[in-house]
């Protein structure tokens, strides 16, 4: 078990005590949301993990380490920004494989692009938007999103060049 | 039928994503990959299903805890800058991946959060992120690291502001969005 999930599992079971105290009404209201929750998406958790498993096999590295060379300027930042997004998988996946782009010779801007994408803009994440945001949401904060990535790389470049 | 459509329209379009990722793994490598690639996405999922629970479980007593009074008073539209700096706090602090804070942001959204303040949750996560930090400072390095915090600092509060002034009216719509 990671520490993520012990953390979460320590929120859960303060908010659990919170809700005894005021009541076995809220605890058991609490456990009907999430279980309401749970059964919302629970097909919708097993399609966005079967894409997380595909985008893993296919593992983009190799476009990776071909597309961003050193002192690719501007360009460098634009393709740092798409692949950001197509990076799959949580930080113990990606930033060994940034790691091993920055050691490779990729400029410090494309890095942090790179970064900032796969953070901000990351399409995998998007399956897990949907469910619990709609679509209306995801749009708004991935289009205003996509400057993001663009001005940190700009500002890196800027700055440290 | 109309109706069904757009109840499922999200479990579709997933379902063509996996179908194009599908062939393309299948022209690429054969049916063997594919069949690892379906059966590496379960075996994740089993993988995360303690963090999952404890995710739905946060999303579900926070829900019934938290009046709606206080969320709207705090994270509500008019909550100004103090719910969006609260926000990116929280976002900065939760651990865990989309699959647990994006149930919890969910939950907030249905309480009656404000747009500007689960923007900001949600780009304070992605980019502050406190859990990610140690990882980020020992596989990256202390230069990367710093700079690219500096950089992105001011960026979550600052989404926040510009979402909630040009996309505020709209959380009405957003919400309804979820109601399915």
């Amino acid at each position: 078990m990671n520490s993520a999930t012990i953390i979460l599992w320590c929120i859960a079971g303060v908010l659990f005590l919170y809700s005894w105290k005021e009541g076995t009404g809220t605890v058991k209201r609490g456990g009907l949301l999430a279980w309401e929750t749970t059964k919302q998406n629970a097909l919708l958790l097993v399609l966005a993990f079967i894409i997380v498993g595909f985008v893993n096999i296919l593992s983009p590295d190799e476009l990776v380490k071909t597309w961003i060379g050193p002192n690719s300027g501007w360009r460098g930042i634009l393709l740092a920004e798409s692949i950001g997004m197509m990076l799959p998988g949580g930080p113990y996946v990606v930033f060994p494989l940034i790691a091993i782009l920055f050691e490779a010779g990729a400029g410090l801007a494309p890095v942090i692009t790179v970064i900032t994408s796969w953070s901000t803009q990351s399409l995998l994440t998007i399956s897990f938007e949907l469910p619990f945001m709609g679509w209306r949401f995801t749009v708004i904060r991935w289009s205003i999103g996509l400057f993001i990535p663009l001005f940190s790389g700009v500002a890196a470049l800027l700055l440290w060049g | 039928m109309l109706s069904t459509i757009k109840k499922y329209q999200i479990h579709f379009l997933l379902l063509v994503v996996i179908i194009i990722l599908g062939v393309l793994t299948y022209l690429q490598a054969g049916w063997d990959l594919v069949q690892a690639g379906f059966l590496q996405g379960i075996k994740i999922l089993w993988r995360e299903l303690p963090l999952l629970a404890a995710a739905f479980l946060t999303a579900g007593f926070l829900q019934s805890l938290v009046k709606e009074e206080f969320i709207t008073r705090w994270l509500g539209a008019d909550a100004g800058i103090k719910g969006i700096l609260l926000a990116c706090l929280g976002g900065g602090l939760i651990p865990g991946g989309p699959y647990a804070y994006y149930p919890i942001a969910g939950a907030l959204l249905k309480s009656g959060a404000g747009l500007g303040v689960l923007i900001a949750f949600v780009s304070a996560k992605n980019l502050w992120s406190v859990s990610r930090l140690p990882l980020e400072f020992a596989i990256l390095g202390t230069t990367i690291t710093i700079r690219r915090y500096l950089i992105t600092f001011l960026i979550p509060p600052l989404m926040g502001i510009f979402a909630e002034r040009i996309f505020g009216k709209r959380i009405k719509n957003i919400r309804e969005n979820i109601d399915l």
